[in-house]
């Protein structure tokens, strides 16, 4: 079929495709409106990572600094906040402050492990129940039914009491609560993913079906889980904190924003607000931190 | 519609028993010997096997499941090794005071996030809808604790708007007669104003923590619903056909949009069922909540497992009425998806 | 004076210098199918939304104007479209999720004359029911009284056009109405809106990619492509005798025989001269510059510089 009408001689013949007249073209127009600044693009994951190598840095270099928390100073007890004593001091004239600082290495470290372990146990239970599906994943998804059947806060609680109060207790019992996240979210991706294309040339370059899941499947299906992980370090830190407020999990006299916030409790009836409202702030805003993280890294979870 | 219904009841029928076979194993299988835990950290060996015997933790595994089971399930939760009340009994009485908390932090949750939502979907990208999503953020990183205390501090102790935390009512106040178990509801239908009044103020600080916290998940989810069905093809036609904006906020938006909210109120109460351990600490209220804190006290594991089976059917149960709710709502589950023309 | 004139509609995305119709511009008189052709993408759909000022966010009306009847229907000041169901409506491509999944059918249409034609409900009621029956449906009392995921694609579709129909609109948007249904359906369909015009003379505009639908339906067309109008005229014009090659490429393809000298690319919004010049095998340097209409025939119109230009018409 040829074009309609007669071509006029001036504009020459048709060119081949490869011979582009580029040149005839005007040029994009300048100054494309794609590349905003990361920080005008997601505000909230600039000021959440900010908040969050804030708290990182005081949890690690803190404690080398504040005195030690343990000192008590009988005479100095119930001193509001001043520049001695940012925070104040408690009823045994302890530093808040200092004892605020030794609690960020802990809470923050038992936060990030937790939502560490729970990704990577639950990313690979969530991996084997998509892939292999069948009867384990009948099983796995049962059981992930009835154990988010539970408010994972009375999962925790019931665990720690069970197996005894200590700090590994309460990582291991909250890393419990969480991983059926993870195990969801893997499982979905996965599901989707092995119809992929990729998945067939995996299988037949000879990978045998785990090679093919964990080699191939799962690297592909972990973006989700990461942005979950963010947010569950943050819920990680307020379990663990509240469990200790119960009095379940970490005790006193270990530092701890929790324990800290029990202990300053009664104190709030008398107007000593200072000893359980700032280590109760620096809980908030750790969670906040990783909240804003995971949110404006995609995720809009409940 | 029914066959969608007995399905769902199965399937909590199942879920049920799942629960309660899982609290058995926590607290029976897990590392640790049980009876130990339970006799509390100054037993001497003599009261550790006095305990061994007086719970039958000597017997075979499943001789315990089998008695455990068959307890369970004719409502027998077992000896509170703290009261030496029947654990069961001692839920039940406590109940009423947990469910007229919850009711009315939930209450307070949807009046709060369900129009702030609404609005927040209609006028996107506008400051409301910025301020909305700060509430958001505020609440799923709020410490109920923390949050309490400054209420505490500021409402009681600063302001002194509202009582301490002492209970549901002042000491050397009678409580109504029990009608309901929900003394706000009582003392009005006895005509017991004061009461009544009396009984709110008490009422107040804890439904403000668990108000709040509540409302954000409610926030988000009514905010995200709306926009997705505001965005949708219908209200496109709907816009097309003049109807006029109003109508399109509430007919056909937040009408179609009352599906997820449903859910997310649903999944607000269970995330109630687990706070409320620490609200009803805070405020020394007298439901369920407190009574596992006091449990956890002293390892008092019968107490704690039964408050954790009690925990695990109401959230079942509540489910299983949210689904009736959906069902009612939504014509293609009522009517089910057959194409009739 | 036309029934609907369009003309010079430049639409864009807020905030960015891409638009995304450019200078677009046609007509439609009373009892004419006009049919406007594009492969996804060329921005129909998003011509038909802004004439109906159903834009979604994001999007605005740069220019242009869409006068109905004489009717200005663009508000100078603040560039919103006032229009009511009275007189123009639209029909959608998937009946199913256009409609309201929690209402029956029969009480939308009548929503439509209530809020249009301020009837009674009861009258509504009984003027709906007439609508479905007036549309094909029998048994129009049952299938007014059901809900849209009851009820078939082609069903939903007789419903919508009953909707859109209900308050005798002078011109009817059609985009896409039977590309989600099945064959014998859209036979069905086409049928049903023939006899509407037939019936009562509204104008309709029909979009689709589908070039055998626009044969069978249309009497007069305009081809799009990458928000541009790159020829209009007659059927017969349009079909027999095309003059741009954007639109002989589209009959090309129709028959598998593309021309290999036609680059395969995406539409890039960003060109400031004609939006087929990347891809176009008689490019030069004239087409930097957005091309105009020039006559290639009676009321037939092409956008390309090989009929004019420098040289003046061919």
């Amino acid at each position: 079929m040829s074009y309609g009408g007669p071509v006029p001689p001036d504009y020459g013949d048709p060119h081949a495709p490869g011979e582009r007249a580029e040149e005839y073209l005007a040029p994009e127009i300048a100054g494309e409106a794609s590349a905003l600044p990361l920080w005008r693009r997601k505000p909230l994951l600039v000021v959440g990572a900010v908040i969050l190598g804030i708290y990182i840095v005081v949890a690690v270099l803190g404690p080398l600094f504040v005195g030690d928390p343990r000192v008590t100073d009988p005479a100095n007890f119930y001193q509001g906040p001043s520049w001695d004593n940012l925070f104040g001091t408690d009823k045994f004239g302890r530093d808040v402050f200092a004892r605020a600082v030794h609690a960020a290495r802990l809470d923050i470290t038992i936060g990030i492990l937790i939502a560490f372990f729970a990704m990577v146990i639950g990313s690979a239970i969530g991996v084997v129940s998509g892939y292999f599906g069948g009867w384990v994943d009948e099983i796995v998804m049962r059981l992930t039914d009835v154990v988010l059947a539970f408010p994972g806060f009375v999962l925790a609680l019931v665990l720690v009491a069970a197996i005894g109060n200590s700090i590994p207790n309460v990582v291991i019992a909250v890393t419990v609560a969480y991983i059926p996240y993870f195990i969801r979210l893997t499982r979905a991706q996965v599901l989707a993913e092995r119809e992929l294309e990729y998945v067939d040339g995996a299988k037949l370059a000879g990978n045998g079906p785990w090679r093919v899941a964990f080699r191939h499947v799962l690297p592909n299906s972990l973006g989700p889980s990461f942005v979950q992980a963010a947010l569950v370090a943050g819920w990680a830190i307020l379990t663990v904190a509240g469990l200790a407020f119960l009095g379940v999990g970490i005790r006193p006299p270990t530092a701890e924003w929790g324990v800290m916030v029990a202990e300053g409790a009664p104190d709030i009836i008398t107007g000593q607000w200072w000893t359980a409202l700032f280590p109760g702030g620096m809980i908030v805003a750790a969670a906040m931190a990783f909240q804003f993280i995971g949110d404006d890294l995609g995720a809009d979870v409940l | 519609m029914w066959r969608y219904l007995g399905k769902r009841l199965l399937v909590s029928v199942a879920t049920v028993v799942g629960i309660v076979i899982i609290v058995f194993f926590i607290v029976r299988v897990l590392p640790g010997d049980a009876a130990v835990v339970r006799a509390g950290p100054y037993a001497n060996d003599e009261k550790v096997q006095e305990i061994r015997e007086q719970y039958g933790l000597d017997d075979p595994m499943l001789v315990q499941f089998k008695d455990y089971m068959a307890d369970a399930f004719t409502g027998n939760l077992g000896v509170s090794i703290r009261t030496n009340g029947n654990v069961t009994e001692e839920l039940l009485e406590r109940l009423p005071a947990s469910l007229e908390l919850a009711f009315y932090s939930v209450l307070l949750a949807a009046v709060i996030g369900i129009p702030f939502g609404i609005v927040a979907a209609a006028r996107k990208g506008t400051w409301v809808d910025g301020a909305a999503r700060v509430f958001a953020v505020l609440g799923s990183s709020m410490a109920l604790f923390w949050l309490g205390l400054l209420l505490i501090y500021f409402l009681f102790f600063r302001l002194r708007w509202f009582p301490g935390p002492i209970d549901r009512l002042a000491v050397g106040t009678e409580p109504p007669g029990t009608i309901t178990g929900f003394y706000t509801i009582d003392a009005a239908l006895r005509g017991q104003f004061g009461v009544m009044v009396e009984a709110f103020r008490y009422l107040a600080l804890p439904v403000l923590t668990l108000g709040l916290v509540l409302a954000a998940p409610i926030l988000k989810m009514v905010r995200a619903s709306m926009i997705e069905a505001l965005e949708s093809e219908h209200v496109r036609t709907a816009k097309a056909i003049g109807v006029p904006y109003r109508q399109i906020l509430f007919r056909d938006g937040f009408r179609n949009a009352l599906l997820p909210v449903t859910t997310a109120i649903g999944i607000v109460f269970g995330y109630m069922l687990g706070g409320n351990i620490i609200v009803e600490f805070l405020f020394a209220w007298p439901g369920v909540g407190r009574y596992a804190y006091s449990a956890i006290q002293v390892n008092d594991l019968e107490a704690l497992q039964g408050f954790v089976i009690v925990v695990g059917v109401l959230y079942v149960a509540l489910n299983v009425v949210i689904d009736l709710v959906y069902a009612w709502i939504d014509p293609r589950i009522r009517l089910g998806t057959k194409v009739t023309a | 004076m036309s029934l609907l004139e369009v003309r010079d509609l430049t639409v864009g995305v807020e905030r960015s210098p891409h638009t995304l119709l450019r200078e677009v511009g046609f007509t439609v008189e009373p009892g004419e199918i006009v049919g406007l052709v594009g492969e996804s993408g060329s921005g129909k759909t998003m011509a038909s939304l802004a004439i109906m000022g159903l834009l979604p966010r994001g999007i605005e009306l740069r220019a242009g104007s869409v006068t109905l009847d004489g009717r200005e229907l663009v508000d100078p000041a603040t560039g919103e479209i006032h229009r009511t169901a009275n007189e123009m409506t639209m029909i959608f491509q998937h009946p199913r999720s256009a409609l309201n999944p929690t209402m029956r059918a029969g009480r939308q249409i009548a929503r439509v004359l209530e809020l249009n034609q301020q009837m009674e409900s009861r009258e509504a009621r009984d003027e709906a029911v007439g609508m479905l029956s007036r549309v094909g449906i029998p048994g129009a009392g049952r299938v007014a009284r059901a809900y849209p995921h009851q009820l078939s694609g082609g069903m939903c579709q007789r419903v919508m056009i009953a909707m859109a129909l209900a308050c005798k609109p002078k011109v009817l948007i059609a985009d896409e109405p039977t590309t989600a249904l099945d064959v014998t359906i859209q036979a069905q369909i086409f049928d049903l809106i023939n006899e509407l015009v037939d019936e009562t003379g509204t104008g309709v505009l029909f979009i689709t990619h589908d070039l055998g639908a626009i044969a069978e339906m249309c009497d007069r067309v305009t081809v799009l492509y990458g928000g541009q109008v790159m020829e209009r005229g007659t059927l017969r014009q349009v079909f027999t005798d095309p003059r741009h090659p954007y639109t002989t490429y589209l009959f090309d393809a129709v028959e598998r025989e593309v021309d290999p000298r036609v680059e395969e690319k995406g539409v890039n919004f960003a060109l400031q001269g004609c939006r087929f010049g990347h891809r176009c095998p008689y490019v030069h340097e004239a087409c930097a510059e957005f091309p105009p209409l020039y006559p290639v025939g009676d009321g037939h119109v092409a956008s390309c510089f090989l009929h004019g230009g420098t040289d003046g018409t061919s």
